[in-house]
């Protein structure tokens, strides 16, 4: 506690010197080497002002120079240590690249990770000697945790520590290498006790493995790459002693922020494929760095602020990275990345515009909403797309009942919680201001409605408009188009009719699949906000076209091939027109469900799931029906011919993928010859 | 019966395609595994730097170390002969490796041309002592491979000596190559002209090519950090790297095509790629001047290196110590001959490397221009070049008033439903309203550039002829309004790129340049809607351009600032011609020359050889590409060209330390630029200019009169002088000096400085005399 209460005063003076210095400038170069982005809350990835720039690059303390160096730590005061690793020395030095001190020379074998506490204890995981090394100040070694003999930890298992942290209480946590249990977790006492496995991470199964496990023998299974959980690459800890863990292969998860319980605080976060260090911030937000030099700053929710830096494409530029492996924030928000490959560190320092940003974070995330707003302003003055800067000043005017602009701001963001709160609040103004004219209007259409069929009673002045309607009811594409809202309410019946009535055609069904098509993409596109899957602005109307298209004729000629040899009595006719009508439903409902996309909150979201589930249960409903009857079959055939159909689509979907490929082969051939035989010509 | 059959061919066609399936889908399998391992094999096979290649060379042959000559053995300045003699400098010559000396008569201290035995440390082997010792390096191709090294000491050769008035010519032939040339080395005045003419080059060896020379690749070196100093390479405005013990810390050093890298030959390459969709590394500026320099501060001697011919296909190269050797070495090198790769296939999986058909016809020229005493610094060579553009007529003197920079975006495109729908963030109401803001804001005077005004938006390329987006406004109130706005003093400015065709809008089966190996070169840009561009020949240019610039002068109204062919030179064949980057290049000169006759023309960051043809700069780089070897950024371009040309800056709205930035501008003598919508720029998140992140006038309409009244003063204290000094302080004070008695003081640390009696405060400048 005491602890934490010093953080946040730090925090809160350096903060205040920020505010009061207007930043601090720098001459490093103005454009860096690499770009900034960012990423908005529909998953566009934009360019951004430059967060970071290049500051310094530290190739050596004093005449000591680094041999594949793999871990850096970064303590408060400024002195960095280093994992030398092929030196076998922790090399200690300061941002002027003087040399203080070296730890470990003779001691280390293979110091792959390094950890200081706040009393400078130095932590040190040597993988070769199978041990942690605890130093003291001075340098002197104190202890030597090697493999713990608890019989809970695996005996077979080797003990090769790569990464270390230590939290408040002395307890280690340890990555250790080929160990997929989790991370290792040791007490101090009794020269080093076991206290067991933390975070583990847990074996991913999709749906293939699965069902591969259940088909195959346990021979074959046996020959399957195991499925080991994948266990973190690298780790680190804050003041509070949350623990940051970066693992690859674990896609959304790969990074992870772990309370004590090992309970994953983080959702699903924008990853790196090949992180390489993790690093908690002075502002509640968490950095991670990939090998390839990409450097990622999160908020403490893990939304992605920035991604800057890169792999160094040979041009020799400072800020581009070869091979990263660790990554340190110090308390001026400088980031430290250690380069193994050059042997060096690189060090970042914010811009103006990042400034801006940690002081905005900082004033948001303790609910000094109003506060926040200037630093935000400035934000959007200087990119008016930052995302995180639009959610959070949109919930700022939220706080403020400034409901338009939070819904605005919040649209902008992509942050649904803020829209829906925002316009359930502009929605309650508008019904108590419009309730009564609402009202008025209800009854003013009722009145004028009964008043029409009073006059026409007695004077009828509507028989055009019935003669008009029995005339075309006599049309046949008019009349077939009834029958599909009689299909609808009875499958059963309106099947037979189709079947032997003489109610199969192809005009009806499909001026029904082009409403269908219409609705379809009417509804996709331009619904509410709320109910949107698709970004704002994106449209891929041809493909949606193309889409239903196929599917409608690959359902119709799948399902007409297998009823032919299972004694259906189906013809193509019959089947497209009862596979249009099945689609009545959703034609009727779809309008519903898209008035309400815009009037609804998220609060009031079952009324369209609900919607959507009775829409969709009937359309099955009455397909499955449709095809048992207009086939004659029984309820067992009908279920085998819809498994048929199932399994025929899927083949000539992979028929017509593989014919492409054979195509694409046969055309690459050809063109090949043909441009060797006009190469040797021309010479 | 039917029905019997009907199942049977049903159920044997199930059958069939399945089998079938299974096999090809294993077969498919097959054949894409082995594509991607030949992949792997061409990238592995291309693009090694020549360097390490020649190293690669060397470590085959003879990896020892030939040691140090035994000091009997010695080549030493009395095995030199006097060859000429100017008012200020002696220069000698050991034939046998054409090395040449050049001494200050005043001072005595020399610039030696290669490597003397007294100085080698005896660490490199004979192939780098053959490098380092000969006044001529030669790459040769035989066959299909580029890294034969020929030189005048590894290589058997004869030379034919014959003096002149000022220097002499040496007709070198190699016998085992068959090849020759010769090399011409003459002392103007404090001037030194060194030059291989195009005609005097032989190749009789079929199959065997010169492919790039270097003349005198050691001049002025010096070995590890006996010599204070720096080397002047033309990156971004300028950049230097010192003469210090670099401590092996670098492997490479800087090299870079003047004028850019040649599309016809080199792929930009980019190998990674964030989320494999987006480009984060930025690419190094290009080399817009061909010049580079050498300065030994505390023998106050140096030069300013100008490549007078050939510069089109010339590189410049510096390498610091450690680079494998130990010396520090800066120099211009030709390619007239290259190999590239040619595919037999779409898919890139069959190769064969080729060699260019014909050399390149250019004469060779490097002409080094010496400094001595207080001209001995950057400021000094700065001064230097920018007489001897003066004195060629390279480049005239501009209107140089007063201006800040303001353009706009019209409209691009983005993707809706299937067409494409405007997006439009400009009008010529929007631009008008500004104008008149500013005007009342006090802004006396004006230039804006107005990107996407044409016909389809930013991105529809090529412009065809003058017709504006009618989402702007449409043609006519444009011409209303450049006419209106001229009365004024407000120049509004059309923006055309005359290079590119984007192939999603206009049909580019023909017109647009293929690479040398015959296929069409492809823009990859990364971007929302359109992802590619296509450059057009430059005779297609020619036409496209002369007919949009006749139709919008027709219209009485002649701003133009035209982009692309500004800024890119390369090699390339169409129906199955050859052209040279000198080709285009002269091309686009032509066509440049002659719109700056019709128009007013401002360049968008325009090569150094159209200086003359444009009435701005646009788009002055203000820092380098941060190559690691870099020690020092300094304004060397801006102080060339300042009082001469107009000079506005990359757009001020994407800086992220803006303070800074503001700084920088006035220490170069730049104007300031902007890049303004009226509209807010988050419009074009689904746009290819979604990078144009912050825009909206309205937030920036402060800064921009705050920077007119700032920049203007200043503008008019300095009324067209030139810069004739710059010194960078240790207390982060920066002084530029003008001829006209003016200095300015730039302070940019975080605390206030005293400099010369005066206060300058932090982050900030004061204007004070010259001492």
């Amino acid at each position: 506690m005491k602890q934490r209460k010093w953080t946040i005063k730090i925090v809160a003076i350096f903060l205040l010197a920020v505010l009061l210095s207007s930043l601090v400038p720098s001459v490093a170069t103005a454009k860096t080497p690499y770009k900034t982005f960012t990423i908005d809350g529909y998953g566009n990835v934009n360019e951004t002002q430059t967060s970071y720039l290049p500051h310094k690059t530290i190739t050596k303390f004093g005449d000591e120079s680094f041999s594949g160096p793999s871990d850096m730590h970064v303590t408060k005061d400024g002195e960095i240590y280093i994992a030398d690793t092929e030196n076998a020395r922790i090399v200690v030095g300061n941002l002027e690249g003087e040399l203080i001190k070296t730890i470990g020379e003779g001691d280390l074998i293979t110091p792959k990770g390094v950890f200081v506490t706040d009393d400078k204890h130095v932590y040190v995981a040597d993988r070769d000697a199978g041990a942690v090394y605890e130093f003291d100040p001075e340098g002197e070694l104190l202890n030597t945790y090697t493999k713990p003999n608890n019989p809970l930890y695996g005996e077979r298992l080797d003990f090769l520590p790569l990464k270390v942290v230590v939290n408040d209480a002395g307890i280690m946590f340890i990555v250790a290498e080929s160990n997929t249990n989790g991370i290792v977790e040791i007490s101090p006492l009794e020269g080093g006790s076991f206290l067991g496995y933390f975070g583990t991470n847990f074996a991913s199964a999709d749906l293939m493995t699965i069902i591969y496990r259940t088909i195959l023998t346990d021979e074959q299974r046996g020959k399957m790459v195991s499925n080991v959980p994948s266990t973190p690459d690298n780790l680190a800890i804050d003041d509070k002693g949350l623990i940051y863990t970066v693992t690859r292969g674990d896609k959304e998860n790969t990074l992870k922020k772990l309370n004590i319980a090992g309970t994953n605080l983080l959702g699903k976060t924008e990853y790196d494929r090949i992180p390489a260090a993790v690093a908690p911030g002075n502002h509640d937000n968490i950095y991670v760095a990939s090998q390839q030099g990409y450097i990622y700053e999160y908020n403490g929710e893990g939304d992605l602020l920035y991604v800057f830096g890169g792999l160094d494409d040979g041009t020799q530029r400072v800020g581009l990275s070869t091979l990263v492996s660790a990554i340190q924030v110090d308390l001026e928000d400088r980031i430290y990345v250690l380069d193994t490959d050059k042997a060096q560190i690189q060090v970042y320092e914010p811009t103006e515009f990042t400034n801006l940003l940690h002081q905005a974070l900082y004033l948001y995330s303790n609910g000094r909403y109003t506060e926040s707003k200037e630093p935000l302003t400035e934000i959007l003055k200087m990119n008016s797309m930052f995302n995180y800067a639009n959610q959070a000043i949109g919930r700022a005017y939220f706080q403020e009942e400034n409901y338009e602009l939070a819904l605005s701001y919040a649209k902008l963001a992509n942050d649904e919680e803020g829209y829906s709160d925002a316009f359930w609040e502009i929605r309650n103004l508008w019904l108590q201001e419009n309730i009564v004219k609402l009202v008025g209007i209800v009854i003013g259409i009722w009145l004028v409605k009964k008043a029409l069929k009073l006059i026409d009673d007695k004077k009828n002045i509507f028989s055009g408009y019935r003669r008009l309607k029995a005339k075309l009811g006599e049309n046949e594409i008019i009349s077939n188009l009834k029958y599909a809202k009689h299909y609808m309410y009875h499958p059963i019946d309106g099947s037979y009719g189709i079947a032997r009535q003489n109610r199969a055609s192809y005009i009806a069904p499909t001026i029904i699949v082009v409403i269908f098509a219409i609705e379809f993409i009417i509804d996709k596109y331009l619904r509410g906000f709320l109910q949107k899957t698709v970004p704002e602005g994106r449209y891929e109307v041809l493909s949606d076209l193309g889409m239903i298209a196929i599917v409608i004729f690959a359902i119709t000629v799948c399902h007409y091939l297998v009823c032919t040899i299972n004694e259906g009595e189906g013809t193509v006719k019959k089947i497209y027109t009862f596979l249009a009508y099945s689609l009545m439903p959703y034609i009727l409902f779809v309008p519903i469900r898209f008035v309400l996309t815009h009037v609804l909150t998220l609060n009031e979201q079952f009324l369209i799931t609900m919607i959507t589930f009775l829409m969709v249960g009937w359309v099955i409903v009455i397909g499955v029906i449709g095809i048992k009857e207009v086939n004659n079959y029984t309820p067992k055939e009908t279920f085998k011919v819809i498994c048929l159909t199932i399994f025929t689509i899927l083949i000539m979907a992979l028929i017509l993928f593989v014919l492409y490929v054979l195509w694409a082969q046969v055309f690459g051939f050809i063109t090949e010859v043909i441009g060797e035989v006009v190469y040797r010509i021309v010479e | 019966m039917w029905n019997k059959v009907r199942k049977i061919i049903c159920l044997a066609l199930l059958v069939v395609l399945t089998i079938s399936f299974m096999s090809e889908v294993i077969l498919a399998a097959g054949i894409t595994s082995e594509d991607s391992k030949e992949d792997v094999v061409t990238s592995t096979g291309e693009e090694t730097s020549e360097e390490t290649k020649r190293e690669e060379e060397g470590a085959s042959q003879d990896d020892e170390a030939v040691g140090k000559v035994d000091k009997s053995q010695w080549v030493t300045l009395k095995d030199y002969d006097l060859v000429a003699e100017s008012e200020s400098y002696r220069m000698y010559l050991y034939s046998p490796r054409l090395s040449i000396i050049l001494e200050n008569k005043e001072t005595g201290e020399i610039i030696e041309s290669t490597l003397s035995d007294e100085k080698d440390d005896g660490t490199s082997n004979k192939t780098w002592n053959g490098y380092m010792k000969s006044g001529l390096v030669i790459n040769a191709i035989i066959g299909t491979t580029n890294t034969y090294q020929v030189d005048l000491l590894t290589t058997e050769n004869t030379i034919e000596l014959s003096y002149t008035d000022n220097g002499f010519s040496a007709q070198v032939y190699f016998p085992s190559y068959g090849f020759g040339l010769t090399v011409n080395v003459a002392l103007e005045g404090n001037e030194l002209v060194v030059g291989v003419p195009s005609e005097s080059i032989v190749e009789n060896t079929e199959g065997t090519y010169i492919s790039t020379i270097s003349l005198y690749p050691f001049m002025g070196y010096t070995y590890m950090d006996e010599e204070d100093g720096y080397m002047l390479i033309p990156d971004g405005n300028g950049a230097l790297i010192y003469l210090d013990d670099k401590e092996g810390r670098f492997n490479s050093g800087f090299s870079q095509p003047i004028y850019g890298n040649d599309i016809g030959f080199v792929d930009s390459g980019i190998t990674r790629l964030l989320w494999d969709m987006y480009d984060t590394v930025r690419k190094p500026n290009d080399v817009i001047a061909p010049v580079f320099g050498m300065i030994h501060s505390n023998k106050e001697i140096g030069y300013l290196g100008i490549v007078e011919e050939g510069d089109k296909r010339a590189s410049i190269e510096a390498h610091p110590n450690g680079a494998t050797v130990n010396y520090n070495r800066i120099f211009a090198k030709f390619m007239i001959r290259d190999i590239f790769v040619q595919p037999l296939n779409n898919s890139n999986t069959g190769t064969v490397t080729s060699v260019e058909r014909n050399r390149t016809d250019m004469d060779m020229q490097v002409r080094y221009i010496l400094v001595d005493g207080d001209s001995a610094d950057y400021a000094g060579l700065a001064v230097e070049y920018r007489n001897y553009l003066l004195e060629n007529n390279l480049v005239e003197l501009k209107d140089i008033s007063y201006n800040t920079r303001v353009d706009f975006l019209g409209a691009d495109r983005e993707e809706w439903l299937i067409f494409k729908k405007a997006v439009t963030m400009t009008t010529t109401d929007n631009i008008k309203e500004i104008y008149s803001e500013l005007e009342d804001e006090g802004i006396e005077s004006l230039i804006s550039v107005y990107k996407g005004w044409q016909k389809g938006g930013l991105y529809d390329l090529p412009i065809k002829k003058y017709k504006a987006d009618k989402s702007i406004g449409g043609t006519k109130d444009l011409t209303d309004l450049i006419k209106e706005a001229e009365e004024k003093d407000y120049n509004l400015y059309l923006y055309n790129d005359a290079l590119r065709i984007n192939p999603a809008e206009t049909n580019s089966t023909f017109n647009v340049v293929k690479r040398v190996n015959k296929r069409t070169y492809i823009e990859k840009v990364y971007k929302e809607v359109y992802k590619e561009f296509e450059f057009l020949t430059p005779a297609r240019t020619n036409k496209l351009l002369s007919n949009f610039v006749s139709s919008y002068t027709d219209e009485g109204v002649d701003n133009l600032a035209i982009a692309g062919i500004s800024n890119n030179l390369f090699s390339y064949s169409y129906q199955s011609n050859y052209y040279t980057r000198y080709d285009s290049g002269d091309d686009y000169t032509g066509l440049i020359s002659s719109m700056y006759e019709k128009t007013d023309l401002l360049l968008e960051q325009p090569y150094s050889y159209l200086w003359n043809y444009t009435d701005g700069f646009l788009d002055m780089p203000l820092s380098s590409s941060s190559y690691m070897t870099v020690d020092e950024e300094v304004p060397f371009l801006s102080m060339v060209l300042k009082g001469i040309i107009p000079m506005y800056s990359e757009y001020v709205n994407f800086e992220a330390n803006q303070k800074e930035y503001f700084l920088r501008m006035v220490e170069a003598g730049v104007y300031p630029s902007f890049y303004i919508t009226y509209e807010n720029s988050s419009a074009l998140v689904y746009t290819n200019s979604a990078d144009l992140y912050s825009s909206e006038y309205s937030a920036y309409k402060d800064t921009i009169v705050e920077y007119d009244r700032e920049f203007r003063k200043l503008a008019s204290l300095l009324d067209g002088a030139y810069i004739v000094d710059h010194e960078k302080g240790d207390d982060g004070v920066t002084r530029v000096t003008y001829d006209n008695g003016i200095a300015i003081y730039v302070n940019y640390a975080d605390s206030d400085a005293s400099v010369d009696g005066m206060k300058i405060p932090a982050m900030s400048y004061k204007i004070g005399d010259a001492r």
